[in-house]
């Protein structure tokens, strides 16, 4: 059941010499070869809330199991951006057309990975997200 | 204004009944606009002697609440080789051998300086980073 996720930067201007760098990743459970074998699929919200809305809900028994979440702000208006927190932490902003994969292990049931939408008002319209969650351990199955 | 591009496939013919076979991509912009990120902190390589926790990327050294992204690779071949991936003092997840991740991330100092640290399980582990500065 072999999930790989392959990432490619490229940029010709950035620096001196151009940026161009491809690593591909089979996706294993925890400290082992075997593939993850559970996924929620590909979900859609459309956020609207400037306060933070709870995306991938924690679950305790994920702790230290390895798990993949990837989420895109659909958005084209540049200035239309989600707030993502973990466990109450600020990570970073995801503008129009970013992406992001990162790992997750739950440390506790604190640790949920939230979205807002701060820059919405009524007249900029929803901001269209789209994410996943790859994982190990059916018991570890949790979607907002 | 540089031209930088992120691309990501995740494919899977057998995870699902149905193929998996998703590709996006982005050209990494700063905040609040459309310019494209200025600067690069280029490919990096790290090998951590014991199994410390080791910052990566110091928040203080970058501009505050941008759209910074973060590229960390664990280069190790050993599954049971990771990295305890933490921002800002909270735990983001593992990497396991060969695991990448890419992520926002706004280099924060309002609070907790948000730091970016890696903490790998065994001495001696290898780990690849860049990032893209707005």
């Amino acid at each position: 059941m072999a999930t790989t996720a392959t990432i490619t930067l490229t940029s010709a201007d950035i620096a001196g010499d151009p940026v161009n760098v491809s690593k591909t990743a089979t996706c294993t459970k925890a400290g082992a070869t075997t593939d993850l074998d559970q996924s929620t699929g590909l979900q859609r919200v459309h956020l609207r809330s400037t306060a933070n809305k709870v995306l991938l809900a924690a679950n305790a028994e994920g702790n230290d199991l390895a798990a993949k979440v990837y989420i895109i702000n659909k958005a084209t208006d540049p200035t239309l951006y989600l707030t993502i927190t973990i466990n109450a932490q600020t990570i970073g902003k995801l503008y129009a057309g970013d992406w992001m994969f990162i790992p997750w292990s739950q440390t506790d049931t604190a640790a949920n990975i939230e979205v807002a939408a701060t820059n919405h008002t009524a007249g900029t319209g929803d901001i269209p997200v789209e994410y996943a969650l790859f994982h190990e351990d059916t018991d570890f199955l949790t979607n907002a | 204004m540089a031209t930088t591009t992120a691309t990501l496939t995740l494919a899977s013919t057998d995870l699902l009944s149905d193929e998996l076979a998703l590709t996006t991509s982005a050209t990494l912009t700063g905040h609040n606009n459309a310019t494209g990120v200025t600067a690069a902190i280029g490919l990096s390589r790290v090998t951590i002697a014991d199994t410390s926790e080791t910052t990566i990327f110091d928040a203080s050294a970058y501009t505050d609440d941008k759209a910074h992204k973060v590229y960390i690779k664990n280069t190790e071949s050993d599954a049971s080789y990771s990295f305890l991936v933490k921002v800002g003092g909270t735990e983001l997840g593992r990497l396991y051998a060969g695991d990448f991740m890419f992520a926002p991330w706004n280099a924060d100092t309002t609070g907790t300086d948000c730091d970016v640290t890696i903490t790998p399980s065994n001495s001696g582990m290898t780990a690849e980073y860049m990032a893209f500065i707005d």
